[in-house]
């Protein structure tokens, strides 16, 4: 099993602390961890500070666990938890619930509430190696990681197991609230040098953030994922860190991470296919992607995984083009992707985020339609104009968005993804 | 809504493509551009604009051949309750 590197650095609310002092506060609070050995447990916290104690709790003791933060601990959440046998204790104050009778108990499990791409919340059964997806740097240089998600989802576990199972990588968690101000605090620090976060968490930032803030900070490693990466997000990132080793990287909480790609450009290059040479198998079949790897989550039993991913190759080089039944809208017989247009308009300087939808249409069924936020305000006509002349001709005419909703900021779900 | 209004919508879904605006009602929709896709925007526009679905008679679309013809069937249209 992994070595626990208790003395990498982590800074919450602004203070640095490491491992072993955030097990120290976890131990105060929870006691001995005998109660909870014959039980599921899922750790209420308020907080990152009381969140990563929770986890070096949880993991020295071996115990079958997960955290979830007080705000989500929803009616349904409770419905679902009790349903698995999973008993909500707050890492503050005593429980409100009594143990329910543990269905199964598993030593080492980690639990991973996901809402996934679904909507429907799953309780993903992980353990300490399935999140460690970065067991490949084990000779990597010092780091200091901003970590900006959502406390107990699949993204949060593997940077806090990047912090805690790989030595020098220190974690500076977001404060909650308002999540740019958090990172322009963090900036500041002259700390962070690395950081992995959505495509929309970019754009959401580099909206809301000057230029030369954002250049304060060191940052020498940047990686994206989560959502499909595109050629614009690419090169604005190059372009403010031009000396940073910029990833791009294909994970979900189902396969873990299983395609990096570091060569600037969207996509990945078509050799990935089928190659046997990869530790994590990559396939395509009716246009989908399915992929085989250890990450896997411990259901899939190392069988290939459908990701419901739909892909398209073009020139050597794989691309996404969203999710299978949520992406493609149908307009009059012929396929447009969202993705491909949504690309699309982030290339036009002016454009900050998009989001293109199908509306049900008389005649052809479905149109697409596009919700967009601009760097500048401008007159909603002449905003239309512009961006369907920068569509005309670079898209087939039925995938070019018909109706334009121009918004004021950009939408940020809690799992930084729009 | 009345024919003006439409006429207006019609227009402003050609001109954003770059096609001057049509001034002939007695145009076909073929030598006017006026094409399906342009013609389920101006629908969607005119549901936008009176809070509700648009119920189409398809026979009566399919009788369609010139400008005034589009602007007397969204007029019918966006009466009918």
């Amino acid at each position: 099993m992994s070595e626990l590197f208790t003395n990498n650095l982590v800074w919450t609310g602004g203070a640095q602390t490491n491992w072993s002092g955030l097990l120290n506060i976890a131990k105060n609070a929870l006691g001995d961890a005998g109660r909870f050995a014959d039980h599921r447990v899922l750790f209420v916290v308020d907080d990152n500070r009381q969140a990563l104690a929770a986890v070096i709790y949880g993991l020295t003791n071996c115990l079958d666990w997960g955290v979830i933060e007080r705000s989500r601990l929803t009616p349904e959440v409770e419905v679902r938890c009790y349903e698995n046998g999973v008993w909500p204790v707050p890492i503050a104050g005593s429980a409100t619930v009594t143990a329910p009778a543990t269905v199964d108990h598993v030593h080492g499990r980690i639990t991973v509430l996901t809402s996934g791409s679904t909507g429907l919340l799953k309780l993903i059964a992980h353990d300490r190696e399935t999140l460690n997806t970065f067991d490949r740097m084990k000779q990597a240089d010092t780091q200091t990681w901003f970590l900006p998600f959502q406390i107990g989802s699949y993204a949060w576990y593997q940077m806090v197991m990047l912090g805690l199972l790989v030595e020098r990588q220190n974690l500076y968690a977001a404060e909650t609230g308002d999540l740019a101000a958090s990172f322009e605090r963090a900036l500041a620090t002259g700390q962070i040098t690395a950081i992995s976060s959505t495509p929309t968490f970019w754009r959401f930032v580099l909206l809301a953030t000057d230029r030369d803030v954002l250049q304060v900070s060191p940052i020498n490693s940047i990686s994206i994922g989560g959502e499909v990466v595109d050629q614009a997000i690419l090169d604005q990132l190059r372009n403010i860190y031009p000396k940073a080793i910029i990833r791009h990287i294909y994970a979900s909480s189902e396969t873990g991470a299983a395609i990096v790609v570091s060569d600037g450009l969207a996509g990945f290059p078509v050799r990935v296919l089928n190659d046997p040479q990869r530790k994590i198998g990559v396939k395509v079949e009716d246009g989908r992607l399915f992929i085989r790897s250890k990450y896997c989550t411990r259901t899939s039993g190392g069988d290939w995984v459908d990701t419901g991913d739909l892909i398209e190759i073009r020139n050597d080089r794989v691309y996404f083009c969203g999710r299978s039944g949520t992406t493609m809208i149908n307009v009059g017989g012929q396929k447009a992707f969202t993705h491909d247009v949504e690309a699309h308009l982030m290339s036009h300087p002016t454009v900050a985020w998009t989001k293109v939808t199908a509306r049900k249409a008389p005649l052809v069924g479905h149109l697409p339609i596009a919700a967009v936020v601009l760097k500048a305000p401008m007159e909603q006509e002449q905003a239309e104009q512009m961006l369907v002349a920068h569509c005309t001709g670079k898209l087939a005419d039925y995938a070019i968005p018909r109706l334009w909703q121009f918004l004021e900021g950009i939408p940020l779900s809690s799992s930084l993804k729009s | 809504m009345d024919a003006g209004e439409i006429l207006d919508l019609m227009n402003l879904v050609v001109t954003k493509r770059g096609l001057p605006a049509i001034s002939d009602m007695a145009l076909s929709t073929r030598d006017a551009k006026f094409r399906s896709l342009d013609f389920s925007e101006v629908a969607l526009r005119i549901e936008d604009k009176i809070g509700r679905e648009l119920s189409f008679d398809a026979a009566e679309m399919r009788r369609i051949v010139t400008v005034k013809d589009v602007v007397d069937f969204f007029t019918e249209a966006s009466r009918a309750a």
